[in-house]
């Protein structure tokens, strides 16, 4: 079983307000329900159990948002976040793909978390946090709504998100007026941070560039297990055992978490060295028991003589981030606009 | 980013963005005019209301304890007397037997409902698990529900012919939520959205506006153009330029490929209409093509057989245990909803009831009594399967024209009565006092459930351009759903585009008590049914599942959802949803059983 230590399941109850704690308990739990030992997943109680938003085309506090199918077969489809810039009262189906205006227009690629299974684009705490991040960064926001596991395996959400990156790219109406260009962010949280991780890999390979990543507490792993995740194995609403799962759910069938997907600087990844990667910003939250592999994430970058710039919120634990209650909120939400609109400051 | 009228909300983020949460945005409202009634709504943590959960600030700390408690019971495999909660192995993991077997049963017999309602949702888990006390503070505004009886297992049987597949009949106990109401939001007007010209202090809810485009080639954008264009020369009422822009939109949709060709057509065509004036009133009267046509449009997609097969989900739990039923169906059609209940009704435990249904429906041109001829379609059917039935038919012009004396119920003692709805409701809502009274009497019915499937959609505003502007989004994903339902040109859906295109046209170029496609979203039938006095009966996750499952067998296209949202089912196409299911029951403080 487990070390000898015992720990107060409370522990973690002091460490966040208590909504906080309730929302993330919440879901710990609900997934707890959603995965079954043999490696499925009870999608229909996944579904039924998520809070859902629709896209909204009425601006409500500056941000209006409307859904895109891309492919039908299978269905891909993205939420496509705009500001509205207050004066705008109807918007129209014209409105939505009118070109921008501004000299200098970020586009955020955005992968939501769920470690691969959950979530969906219109989950109400990813379509709350998109908009934040139109509000905050002044951005469009592109959310993907990638295939997930268990159904779905490697490298499907990869797929996704490179057909999403090809697809923005190319549309006119994203160009910023200063050089008709389209400035796009790779950004995600969890599973999504790894997929923006992977994404960027292929743009590199592909010559198309990517101003930068953004990666939230983004899901790394490998087959050593270390300090981090023994020290704080099911102290913060996460445990060893989950994480796995959702590896074993994600990675090819056979493959262990030295996947380079999984650990891009382990032993089988790919080196680095030499290639234009994206900038990245990478923010780990201190409690977050998969923080040995994040910081790792940044160490490999950085010995790539890659630009990254590490955010260490030693005392956040995972979804921070969801709700603006709490100091770590807003400390990421302005590195992000920092990292985002540099020369807007 | 607040609102402008200082009030006593508690102050953050707005979220009239979505239709399942609903509280946050409205509480404002509620607390200056609500007086009478304090609104539940007011004291929740708006920044869970936000993500889609209900919680009372003042219950927080009650949630947290049963979030706990949840863990230690899975945890604990000797019952709730030993739960301590100061200490836990470290690294304890639920795959240990005891953990695994509650896990297995909440994940796959239990049944859940509204899990925007935490407390409750936590709630009804625990009693799965332990059925003993509530362990809940003790908070004067809840009450809880009796802990459900375990789930009888399905009955599987074969699929009767075009109807649904399995209809596991479960206890009902387990449908009722707890005894408190939890309002939707207020809103001080009806279904109006605001016009163009108001500032931006809402003091209204806007209600949300979904989009989904479908990407392609060549994505219209002239079609798009020219026909909004043309409903704002209409708006304006430049008929000139209407006249003109409207010309120029079917010469642009005959070259435009696929659904938005045909959709852009009916608006054309609608918009055309409006400004000659030719009102299409043959419409109303001719109601045998109409239902003809929704068979059709029963065949050709899965919406019609979603809203059946929902309905019927919550009748039955509420029928589970009693003897005699009767059904009254405010729009027979040709009573396509019934073999699959009757059926199920069959092959309850311990028998069937004695079915008796009561269908209305409008006189026909010819007076041929095709009430009489579907009733005898089931009556037949009534005997091969072995069901006492018993149906009377009913003409009306409009529901609001019918008395409940008329109808012969016997009293609660004798019959279980249901009443259901499928997109009826919204066409009373063209005469003043005509939802009220039917409402009222559908209370006067006494009705042990009454089910309702109505359009997810905005289409009542007075301001013509919002009309158009919703339609032209919610019919424009219809067509995109059928187009990939079974074979592009099949008759069913041709007949069934013609449908639609009927409701298209009386959006867009009917007035006054001619424009009876009225839909009004579930936000705005929840406040009503609210305010006259109904409670909601949750639809749970059985029925989600089934409803999903039934999607993979009959939808051909890969875009069809099932979505929960406060109780009720909602089927959409992505992440748009099209229609909703919700269950009522009478208020037991006005005056009800």
């Amino acid at each position: 079983m487990a070390a000898s230590d015992e720990v107060n399941l409370l522990e973690s109850r002091m460490v966040v307000p208590l909504n906080t704690w309730v929302l993330i308990s919440n879901f710990k739990l609900s997934y707890n329900l959603l995965r079954h030992p043999d490696g499925t997943f009870n999608r229909h109680l996944a579904e039924f159990l998520d809070r859902k938003v629709t896209s909204n085309a009425n601006p409500v506090d500056g941000v209006f948002s409307f859904d895109k199918v891309i492919d039908r077969m299978p269905s891909l489809l993205f939420r496509i976040y705009r500001p509205s810039f207050g004066c705008e009262t109807r918007v129209t189906m014209i409105d939505l793909e009118r070109p921008v205006e501004s000299e200098y227009v970020p586009v955020i690629v955005f992968f939501h978390g769920g470690s691969f299974a959950h979530s969906s684009v219109n989950s109400a705490i990813y379509d709350k946090l998109c908009r934040r991040l139109v509000s905050t960064c002044k951005a469009v926001v592109v959310s993907v709504n990638y295939r997930r596991a268990p159904e779905y395996r490697y490298p499907c959400a990869y797929d996704d998100g490179w057909t999403a990156l090809k697809w923005v790219n190319t549309r006119t109406w994203l160009r910023s007026k200063a050089d008709s260009k389209v400035h796009v962010y790779l950004v995600g949280d969890s599973s999504g941070g790894n997929i923006a991780h992977n994404v960027a890999l292929r743009a590199v390979e592909a010559g198309i560039e990517v101003s930068g990543n953004i990666l939230l507490n983004p899901m790394f792993s490998g087959e050593e297990r270390t300090d981090s995740e023994k020290r704080l194995d099911g102290k913060y609403f996460v445990t060893i055992r989950d994480r796995d799962w959702y590896w074993r759910a994600f990675l090819p069938e056979g493959e262990n978490r030295d996947h380079p997907a999984c650990n891009p600087f382990g032993p089988k990844g790919i080196s680095l060295h030499g290639v234009i990667f994206p900038r990245s910003l990478v923010v780990v939250a201190g409690l977050d028991l998969t923080r040995d592999w994040q910081l790792a994430y940044v160490k490999g970058l950085e010995k790539a003589g890659q630009n990254v710039k590490l955010l260490h919120l030693e005392q956040a634990t995972i979804g921070f981030y969801l709700l603006p209650n709490n100091e770590h909120f807003y400390t990421v939400m302005d590195e992000i606009n920092y990292f985002i609109n540099p020369d807007q400051q | 980013m607040k609102r402008d009228h200082g009030d006593t909300s508690k102050g953050s983020s707005s979220s009239s963005t979505s239709s399942s949460t609903t509280s946050a945005a409205g509480s404002a409202c509620s607390n200056l005019w609500d007086t009478k009634d304090p609104s539940p709504s007011a004291g929740m943590d708006e920044l869970l209301a936000v993500l889609g959960y209900k919680v009372r600030s003042s219950d927080m700390a009650d949630v947290a304890l049963k979030l706990e408690l949840l863990e230690m019971a899975m945890y604990n495999n000797s019952g709730a007397t030993d739960i301590s909660f100061a200490t836990l192995p470290h690294g304890t993991s639920l795959d240990d037997d005891a953990g695994l077997s509650y896990l297995s049963h909440l994940s796959s017999d239990a049944v859940h409902y509204n899990p925007s309602d935490l407390s409750s949702w936590l709630q009804s888990m625990l009693s799965e698990l332990n059925p003993t006390p509530d362990f809940s503070a003790a908070s004067s505004s809840q009450q809880q529900p009796p802990p459900p009886p375990p789930a009888q297992p399905p009955l599987r049987q074969p699929f009767p012919d075009y109807s649904a597949c399995d209809l596991s009949v479960i206890p009902g106990a387990a449908a009722t939520p707890p005894n408190k109401r939890l309002k939707a939001s207020m809103n001080t007007a009806a279904a109006s959205p605001p016009t163009a010209s108001s500032s931006s202090a809402l003091t209204a809810v806007s209600p949300p506006r979904p989009v989904v485009l479908v990407d392609s080639q060549e994505t219209g954008v002239r079609l798009v153009h020219t026909l909004m264009a043309c409903a704002e020369a209409v708006q304006q009422e430049n008929l000139k330029l209407a006249d003109a822009l409207v010309k120029h939109v079917s010469l642009l949709a005959a070259s435009q490929p696929g659904a938005m060709r045909k959709v852009a057509t009916y608006f054309a065509e609608a918009l055309a209409r409006r400004i000659y004036r030719i009102y299409p009133r043959e419409f109303s009267l001719n109601s045998s093509s109409y239902n003809i046509l929704q068979m059709h449009f029963y065949e050709s997609c899965p919406y019609l057989k979603f809203a059946h097969f929902t309905a019927n989900q919550a009748i039955l739990e509420a029928f589970a245990t009693v003897p005699r039923v009767h059904v009254i169906d405010f729009g027979l059609k040709e009573g396509m909803q019934w073999p699959a209940l009757m059926q199920a009704l069959a092959l309850r435990p311990g028998g069937p009831p004695a079915f008796r249904l009561t269908g209305i429906g409008p006189p026909q041109p010819d007076n041929t009594d095709t009430l009489q001829q579907v009733g005898w379609k089931l009556a037949q059917l009534a005997d091969t399967i072995g069901v006492e039935f018993d149906f009377r038919g009913f003409v009306a012009n409009s529901l609001a024209d019918l008395e409940p004396s008329m109808l012969n119920i016997s009293s609660s003692e004798v019959e279980t009565v249901a009443v259901n709805s499928v997109f009826e409701l919204h066409k009373l809502l063209a005469m003043p006092g005509a939802i009220e009274k039917v409402l009222g009497s559908i209370r006067a019915m006494r009705p042990k459930i009454f089910t309702m499937v109505e359009q997810e959609a905005n289409h009542n505003s007075p301001v013509f351009l919002d009309r158009f502007n919703e339609a032209l989004h919610y019919y424009s994903s219809l067509f995109d759903s059928l187009a990939g339902c079974g074979a592009g040109a099949s008759e069913d859906t041709v007949m069934s585009e013609v449908y639609l295109g009927r409701q298209i046209c009386n959006i867009v170029a009917c007035e006054g008590t001619e424009r009876v496609e009225r839909h009004e979203s579930l936000i705005h039938w929840r406040s009503r049914m609210e305010s006259a006095g109904f409670n909601p009966v949750h639809l749970g996750s059985n029925a989600f599942k089934q409803a999903s499952m039934l999607l993979a067998l009959f939808a051909g296209e890969d875009g069809y959802r099932v979505e929960e949202n406060n109780g009720s089912l909602m089927l959409g196409w992505h992440t748009r949803p099209l229609i909703a299911t919700s269950a009522w029951q009478l208020g037991s403080s006005n005056g009800g059983p």
